[in-house]
């Protein structure tokens, strides 16, 4: 069973007067499996939030039915296995965060012993008890989100629909938010974020849909999306005599120079071993020996331009 | 249980509308003030006072109703709250309901209060308080029921300026839906007596809960009007929140 499935799902906004109707999501069909860390990205309006929304079913999708733990979402119950953090979580200004876990707590059908409990392992978690009696309304954002994170956490579901969770926070909530997502995953929970922070998703996620203006373009594991294959290496050395270093740039692809030294440029891994080894061997220094891959920005952008 | 949760935080949030306190504080003025025209009737003044004090009661409930009302739903999409609370596995109708019976709680409250003070002050001027005075508080506040009904529907479907718009025309043409029965005869037969003969029908007849004539002069009212204007009350309510409840059921939030 699919922790998340959806099949031609499609969103239709009804038109404004003097706008047309604005399809933002194009039979999307997306299959998560259980425990996996889903990265789901997309430039502004690509469709991410409608999609998050309809599985929250806060949504109605025009066509198309998504499941959550096999459930379709429209059902009342299915909601129970889901955890959901909006973008830019709010909450009521007025309470502090102990009694806003125990209002979703309420609403999640927890008995008052178990909310207590709730509170208690997610004040832990989430680092809550020192703003405990504190309102909701002098939060700053990372405070936010961490009592966003707990909301979403209360009841414990088995899925995690986060939408951005990681924007508008300095690096250091950034990494919170990773190892906590991270912990999650080792917890046996499934993780489906949005974001276009590429480098959070190349970190931790297993894998990648990629959405452009409504439809999906990619979904897969990482590693295959991505070119592992080392498609270049750079070399630095320092140290080489005139003819030496004529000698290893008439074997590179490219040569550049810093005050670093010599940096030379080989598209091929073992061609590369080669030309470190002979600049050892000529009384060189090997400064720098970095393999070059591609990165997820590059597939991302790359992605952008076949579709426009 | 999830909808006591809503209505509960409905309540505390009400509590905190300053709103309320600037309406609070007219209806206070409203009652005391009242007995300044008791004075031109010599001799009446205690019944003035009776009749003046129910009619602030009742018309400072409908507003706060009104204000506090057309705001509840709209405010919770608005603010985006209602994407963490709808999220959760509680049915659309459980929410409607809740954010009613908080708002219901807290009028409860103020009539209460607005009643007390009426109260006491007629006591202090030397008046008799009698059921009839009880029971026309009853019914204001069975009318601010049904008034608050209709604009939690409102606010769940419009925005609270025009849903505010709607509710105080049908305060006020629900009081006075006798002028659709007693069209003048040039009027029989035509297609606008049909028309505002169904708007007579769909209106509710706010009159049905006004005894305020009664309770001024100690008239006595029978108890099975009461109950009759109760059940009356009562059908309505609930026709309007099963109307919102199935209004919000599909809305895109
Ligand atoms: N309520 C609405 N009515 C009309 N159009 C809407 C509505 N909500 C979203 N849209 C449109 O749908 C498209 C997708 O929006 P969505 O919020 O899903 O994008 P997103 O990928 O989450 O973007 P972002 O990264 O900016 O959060 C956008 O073009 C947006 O203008
Ligand atoms: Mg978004």
């Amino acid at each position: 069973m699919d922790a998340i499935a959806t099949r031609n799902l499609t969103k239709v906004y009804r038109g404004h007067i003097g706008r047309g109707a604005v399809r933002s999501l194009d039979s999307l069909t997306l299959t998560i499996a259980p425990n996996e860390v889903f990265g789901f990205l997309g430039r502004n309006g690509a469709g991410k939030t409608t999609t998050i929304k309809i599985l929250c079913s806060l949504l109605r999708a025009t066509t198309g039915e998504a499941f959550v733990m096999g459930q379709d979402t429209r059902r009342r119950d299915t909601r129970k296995h889901i955890g959901y953090l909006p973008e830019n979580p709010y909450f009521y200004e007025y309470l502090n965060p102990r009694e806003t876990l125990d209002f979703y707590g309420e609403l999640h059908g927890l008995t008052r012993a178990e909310r207590a409990a709730e509170w208690d392992r997610l004040a832990d978690l989430l680092d809550l008890r020192d703003i405990a009696g504190q309102r909701v309304r002098g939060f700053s954002k990372g405070m936010r989100q961490r009592l966003g994170f707990a909301v979403a956490l209360v009841g414990n579901p088995h899925v995690l629909i986060l939408d951005e969770p990681m924007s508008g926070l300095d690096p250091l909530g950034r990494r919170l938010i990773r190892e906590l997502i991270l912990l999650l995953h080792g917890q046996g929970k499934t993780i489906f974020f949005s974001s276009h922070v590429l480098g959070d998703v190349e970190q931790i996620c297993s894998r990648v849909g990629i959405l452009v203006k409504g439809k999906l373009t990619t979904q897969g594991r990482l590693d295959e999306l991505l070119n592992r294959r080392v498609n270049r290496v750079e070399i630095i050395a320092a140290g080489l005599s005139e003819p030496a270093a004529a000698a290893v740039a008439a074997r590179s692809d490219g040569v550049r120079e810093s005050e670093q030294g010599r940096h030379f440029f080989v598209n091929d891994l073992d061609a590369a071993n080669a030309v470190a080894a002979d600049i050892l061997q000529s009384g060189g220094t090997l400064v720098e020996f970095t393999p070059i891959r591609e990165s997820l920005e590059e597939y991302f952008m790359r992605e952008q331009e076949t579709v426009s | 249980m999830r909808v006591l949760a809503v209505a509960r935080n409905t309540f505390r949030e009400a509590v905190r509308d300053k709103v309320l306190y600037v309406l609070l504080l007219f209806a206070a003025a409203a009652i005391f003030g009242s007995k300044a025209l008791g004075w031109i009737s010599i001799g009446q003044d205690i019944k003035i006072v009776k009749d003046l004090s129910l009619a602030a009661v009742s018309v400072f409930g409908v507003l706060i109703a009104i204000f506090v009302g057309t705001n509840l739903v709209y405010k919770e999409i608005d603010k985006r709250t209602i994407y963490t609370i709808l999220c959760r596995p509680m049915h659309r109708w459980e929410f409607i309901l809740g954010k009613y019976a908080g708002l219901a709680a807290l009028l409860a409250l103020v009539t209460a209060v607005m009643a007390a003070v009426a109260a006491v002050y007629v006591v202090v001027l030397g008046g008799r308080l009698d059921v009839t005075f009880f029971q026309a508080v009853l019914l204001i506040y069975w009318q601010l029921l049904l008034i608050t009904a209709l604009a939690v529907l409102l606010s769940a479907v419009t925005s609270p300026i025009l849903g505010a718009i709607i509710v105080f025309s049908t305060y006020v043409v629900g009081h006075a839906t006798s002028i659709f029965t007693e069209l003048p005869p040039q009027f029989d037969g035509t297609f606008s007596k049909r028309v505002l003969e169904a708007v007579y029908y769909i209106i509710p007849n706010l009159s049905n809960f006004d005894i305020r004539a009664e309770a001024a002069n100690g008239v006595p009212v029978a108890p099975g009007y009461v109950l009759w204007a109760i059940a009356y009350g009562a059908v309505y309510t609930a026709v309007l929140l099963t109307i919102a409840s199935l209004a919000f059921q599909d809305k895109d939030v």
